[in-house]
């Protein structure tokens, strides 16, 4: 993919809007230089051919006729001028002109021009070779003998003026190319200036990608300049980064405590083995102590295997946790009598009967094996750190739009120092760790797991020599009727 | 000797304690948790603690910090089954004598014990020389001169704690504390019994020319004191 610069893109959009600006300013120059410039020219060809009239003479030959006083002409060299009398006759034209008369074609957009004198003045186009023209006709009267008595004779005169436009044409591009290099030199200017600023100005979020690029899996101390906290823009950024890596950090260092502690637990687990092993080989024994030491290395296999599998299990239960649809629907209290059952044969050979108290049907969203998972450890729990003879109660009921599950018992209890660190992994305080049950320490944490996967909650109340209540909360994924029935397994 | 296994994994703690009890013979104290092991190691009976890092209610370290506070210089083996070198640095400054980490080798571990209670004691060498009485505490096996002397366990027991401190006396309690474990029956008779046993077999009649043996002496309500025979015979001198 193409890399993308904001600073390139800002500077790119408004120099095109200046470039845009700078045409519009050149175009409207242009048009405005023209105008004014060919007034003035107008101004000056009819200047021009009112002095020709003004040089059109009585002939001395006394017949009325006309005649161009010569010396009186003021022309340029350059330009081109024709003189006619009412009878088409040339009077007077400059050298090398063709007939201007026959080319003159009027322009049809503009009406002739009358000025005091009634003389009309009307304006065309002409080329000759390579040079434009521009033709300036002027219908005048010159009045013969103005002193006699009738008034003299009227005669109609045209004179036809030509001068070439090349000069105007090079004053208006003159004009208009000042305009046109003006606008490229503020152009160039403002794309410099753009880029400094713009360097300067994102300063701050150039700061806060080195701060950030600095984090990494072993260091996330992350300290965001002062500059970013404090610009309007970046500071959701800051923000947001920030609440990230802190959650990224919670996860990974829990990650990291996890394979720590499973490394720990491996390796401890393993030490059982070796040493049992090279106990057994430390002297000579009999085949009965051989027998003997096989079984417990076996039992200490068996261990080993069960904290892989719990732990494999918790992977599994916090990897699916996340993507848990609402697809399942559970019959907790079916499965929780299910569970019960199940182990009812654990329940009278300690003596410990269980009581469960349940309602008709509650449905959540929970994987029934999860659920039973759940109860089942729950419920092991309670028996193992009961005395024979006590009571075991799990009851299930609805409670604000959650079904809420109480596994009371009168065991033992939990110190209340450990209370806090019970659902950790590993815990060493978890009550399921403990020599009489052989467990792994990650009963409990499998639970909170369980229950954190369905957004619901587990919760540990202790008295040590009086019991423990563990009562669970799993959001129901619909009302339901509430049936009383009590059940005794 | 006696030995103090503070581990709150029972199946580890069991091996390592049956171990030490059948290999170098000694006896052998369990702690499955921290407070526990505490409270034992304030007895100062122990002639080392083999200590396990993580543990409930009081981690490995605490422990080992609150033994150093105390003054208490009983060698201090720690396993752990973190492998890292900061941490074991860590350790071996908070006053750790040695460390092992888990898993570890048996042998390896009986080899370290014996030479940290050895070190504890003064001794460098595996062989304990006492005039012409030689005492191999690999193969716990005794011998004067030439000649290999058979005790029994118990006695041999006496002889080695003994050995590693002569010419210091060695109080009949003190033997007690360090010999026998909570498991065992003992009675402060026992050991009269045995030191008896024990003089005999190691003694050698002063008239024979042959290797010269340290004698056992008793002190009347104080203890033994092992002495060489020079100092024996000095002592005889006088009377």
């Amino acid at each position: 993919m193409k890399s993308y610069s904001i600073t390139r893109r800002l500077i790119m959009t408004v120099l095109l809007v200046e470039l845009a600006s700078a045409l519009c300013v050149t175009a409207v120059a242009y048009l405005y230089e023209r105008h004014d410039h060919f007034r003035s020219f107008d101004v000056l060809l009819r200047g021009r051919a009112d002095s020709l009239l003004g040089s059109v003479q009585e002939a001395a030959d006394g017949h009325d006729g006309l005649m161009l006083d010569g010396s009186e002409v003021d022309v340029d060299d350059d330009d081109l001028y024709e003189v006619r009398d009412d009878g088409n006759r040339v009077l007077g034209r400059s050298a090398h002109t063709p007939d201007l008369a026959a080319s003159f074609h009027p322009e049809d957009d503009r009406p002739p021009m009358v000025d005091s004198d009634g003389d009309q003045a009307s304006f065309g186009k002409l080329k000759v070779g390579d040079k434009s023209f521009r033709v300036i006709r002027v219908l005048g009267i010159r009045i013969i003998d103005p002193g006699h008595k009738d008034g003299g004779v009227r005669r109609n005169v045209t004179a036809y003026y030509a001068a070439s436009t090349r000069p105007v044409w090079r004053a208006i591009q003159k004009a208009v190319s000042f305009y046109a290099y003006s606008s490229l030199i503020v152009l160039a200017v403002t794309g410099l200036l753009m880029a400094w600023l713009l360097n300067r100005g994102l300063a701050p979020l150039r700061e806060l990608a080195s701060g950030a690029a600095r984090i990494s899996a072993t260091s996330w101390t992350f300290l965001p300049p002062e500059a970013a906290r404090n610009t309007q823009e970046l500071a959701p950024l800051v923000v947001a980064l920030e609440s990230v890596l802190q959650g990224l950090q919670h996860s990974f260092e829990q990650q990291r405590r996890f394979v720590g502690d499973a490394a720990h637990e491996l390796k401890t687990n393993v030490a059982v083995l070796k040493s049992s092993l090279q106990l057994l080989s430390m002297k000579p024994r009999t085949s009965a102590e051989y027998q003997q030491g096989l079984e417990r290395t076996l039992a200490d296999c068996h261990r080993m295997e069960e904290t892989v599998a719990q732990m494999l299990m918790l992977a599994r239960i916090e990897e699916t946790g996340a993507k848990l649809s609402s697809g399942a629907s559970t019959d907790l209290v079916a499965y929780l009598r299910s569970v019960v059952i199940e182990l009812e044969t654990m329940s009278e050979a300690e003596t410990i009967p269980i009581y469960l108290e349940g309602h008709g049907s509650l449905i959540a969203a929970i994987e029934p094996e999860q659920f039973q998972l759940l109860c089942v450890n729950l419920l092991i729990n309670a028996l193992q750190h009961s005395p024979a003879g006590s009571l075991v109660i799990v009851s299930i009921a609805e409670r604000d739009g959650a079904a809420e599950i109480r596994f009371q018992d009168q065991g033992e209890g939990i110190d209340p120092a450990d209370i806090p660190h019970v659902f950790e992994r590993f815990s060493r305080s978890d009550p399921s760790r403990s020599r009489k049950t052989g467990g792994t320490g990650l009963g409990l944490a499998i639970c909170k797991a369980i229950v954190d996967s369905v957004h619901g909650s587990i919760v540990i109340d202790s008295q040590i020599n009086e019991g423990t209540t563990v009562a669970v909360r799993i959001p129901l994924s619909q009302p339901s009727e509430p049936r009383p029935a009590t059940a005794r397994i | 000797m006696r030995v103090l296994v503070i581990e709150d994994e029972l199946r580890l703690a069991e091996n390592i304690a049956t171990a030490l009890r059948e290999g170098p013979g000694f006896a052998v104290d369990h702690a499955a948790d921290g407070e526990t092991g505490l409270h034992l190691a304030r007895n100062l009976c122990y002639d080392l603690i083999v200590l396990d890092l993580m543990l409930p209610k009081l981690d490995g370290r605490g422990i080992l910090k609150s033994i150093r506070a105390r003054k208490d210089l009983t060698p201090v083996l720690v396993l752990t089954a973190v492998s890292e070198t900061s941490s074991t640095i860590s350790l071996l400054n908070a006053g750790a004598d040695d460390y092992l980490s888990k898993p570890f080798d048996l042998g390896e571990l009986l080899a370290r014990v014996k030479a940290l209670i050895r070190r504890g004691k003064g001794v460098a060498h595996p062989t304990l020389q006492a005039g012409d009485l030689t005492l191999n505490t690999l193969e716990q096996t005794v011998h004067l001169g030439d000649k290999a002397v058979t005790l029994s366990p118990m006695e041999y027991r006496i002889l080695e704690y003994l050995m590693h401190r002569p010419r210091v006396i060695v109080s009949k309690q003190e033997l007690l504390e360090h010999l026998y474990d909570y498991n065992w029956e003992h009675h402060s008779n026992v050991i009269e019994v045995h030191v008896s046993n024990l003089r005999r077999k190691i003694g050698s009649s002063s008239n024979e020319p042959g290797p010269s043996s340290p004698a056992i002496e008793t002190l009347r309500n104080r203890g033994y004191r092992l002495l060489l025979e020079r100092a024996v015979e000095a002592v005889s001198s006088e009377v």
